[in-house]
């Protein structure tokens, strides 16, 4: 701890009490259809057509992957253009110590990665329910004037979880691409 | 009006970039595309972690001859002497070996030792926008590419003529056509929960060791060095930056980090604001404090 930091900003502007009431954080960005369109604009046809591995294939995606495979079942479309295979899409959930992550990842034909979009975002819910005190002591202040009920929160400075999760995740699909769908 | 919103894993963490304007869709979301491939065109330039990168370039080879970098790379290194000049070094993007050596980089197969007593001053800057290392130094740019990346997207969303939006990567944030708004910090000792700030500045960024910490010695410690003394800082506290770029409020977030005091005196110059949230660990209770009150 530096102690230059009690000198200079001895008192602190505000006190927020332990337990802040926060609502879960939850954003959706892309519907499934929503992400199938962004991921192949060039798509005429998603053929749902999702992977269960063998036991033999889990083994092996968690060798390859360094990663444990929790489900068997993996949602996985085939897509076509203009009567032609052109990739997979492949939609793909992580979860983190506060969050919970839906994502989908495009494979071409050949299985190399062509792109990831997020679908959705979830933080876990941190504080308790909303108490009156803890809304109040912001009211009409800078701190935020009142925390609504149900209000949008964007824009929140401080990182989320790093990225790993995602990498492995991806690792994971491109695993399981070269186990079932070779 | 449109709300387009789109999150991608890039710079190691989750980018979103929002338009709310009254554009067509398609042309909101090619134009997100763009901004999206700005944020992955500084991630290339500048990775430590990928040996391809002009950065990874610079390391290996600017002791020995001149390099020429890119308009973007070039922009954060003058940014970063500029941070560097001001701070009396407390900024410094020579701290990469102690990172590594902290397991918070990854030590490259083959590189050589970097020198000890390196350090900002000896990445010379010469005409030509070309780079030449004095001493053998090893450089980071992590301390203010991401805020550099979310600066340079927004632009893209400007030079679109895009009225209102917002880009955010893993915390570091800038909003478009809005004097004032909500930005949210996270409690440094429960970060799920969330405490607002209404800001007047269009960027903001946090430095925190709550999700990437690492124990050592029964302390947790976060990647962020003192480059007064080369170790690594505290992970208690959270310490978040307002200012008009993202850039200069990414860099300003690692020297209050290291030293709020020497920190906070140079808020004013870069017409800047502070606020420092610091759990009690007794109580849970969380101290905040504002540079602005």
């Amino acid at each position: 701890m530096n102690d230059d930091f009690r000198k200079w900003w001895a008192v602190p502007a505000i006190i927020v009490p332990a337990a802040i009431p926060a609502p879960a954080f939850a954003v959706q960005y892309l519907t499934l259809e929503q992400a199938q369109q962004a991921l192949f604009p060039e798509a005429s046809q998603f053929g749902s057509q999702p992977v269960r591995l063998t036991p033999e294939q889990t083994r092996f995606v968690e060798k390859y992957a360094r990663v444990r495979m929790r489900g068997t079942e993996q949602p996985v479309w085939r897509v076509e253009a203009a009567g032609r295979h052109v990739g997979w899409f492949v939609l793909d959930e992580v979860y983190g110590k506060h969050e919970f992550i839906t994502y989908a990842v495009a494979l071409d034909a050949s299985g190399a990665v062509k792109g990831v979009e997020i679908l959705d975002y979830r933080e876990t819910h941190g504080g308790e329910v909303r108490r009156p005190e803890w809304r109040a002591q912001f009211t009409g202040k800078r701190y935020g004037a009142s925390l609504q009920l149900g209000e949008e929160i964007k824009n929140i400075s401080g990182a989320t979880l790093s990225c790993k999760h995602i990498s492995e995740g991806v690792r994971r699909v491109l695993a399981l691409h070269q186990a079932a769908l070779k | 009006m449109i709300d387009v919103r789109r999150a991608r894993p890039l710079l190691g963490t989750l980018v979103e970039i929002a338009i709310h304007d009254d554009l067509p869709p398609a042309t909101a979301e090619s134009v997100i595309c763009r901004a999206f491939a700005a944020v992955a065109r500084v991630h290339a330039l500048m990775s430590y972690h990928d040996p391809q990168s002009e950065l990874s370039c610079l390391n290996r080879g600017a002791f020995s001859e001149a390099i020429a970098v890119s308009d973007e790379t070039w922009q954060v290194l003058t940014a970063a002497r500029q941070l560097s000049e001001a701070s009396g070094g407390l900024f410094d993007i020579t701290i990469a070996p102690a990172l590594a050596d902290a397991g918070f980089l990854p030590q490259h197969a083959g590189e050589s030792r970097a020198s000890a007593d390196g350090a900002w001053r000896d990445v010379r800057l010469l005409p030509g926008q070309r780079v030449r290392f004095a001493r053998e130094v090893r450089l980071d740019l992590g301390g203010i590419a991401k805020g550099f990346a979310v600066d340079q997207a927004i632009a893209t969303l400007q030079e679109a003529g895009v009225v209102s939006g917002e880009v955010n990567a893993g915390g570091d944030l800038r909003v478009l056509g809005r004097p004032a708004h909500r930005v949210y910090l996270r409690h440094p000792g429960q970060p799920t929960s969330l405490l607002p700030v209404m800001s007047h500045h269009a960027a903001a960024a946090t430095s925190a060791g709550y999700f990437q910490h690492r124990h050592h010695d029964g302390r947790a410690y976060c990647p962020i060095v003192h480059a007064g003394t080369h170790t690594l800082c505290d992970a208690r506290r959270s310490v978040t930056v307002f200012a008009d770029q993202c850039l200069i409020a990414d860099g300003l977030t690692k020297i209050l980090y290291a030293d709020p005091e020497r920190g906070s005196s140079l808020l004013e110059r870069f017409r800047a604001r502070a606020v420092i949230l610091e759990p009690d660990n007794h109580s849970g209770d969380c101290r905040v404090f504002d540079s602005a009150v």
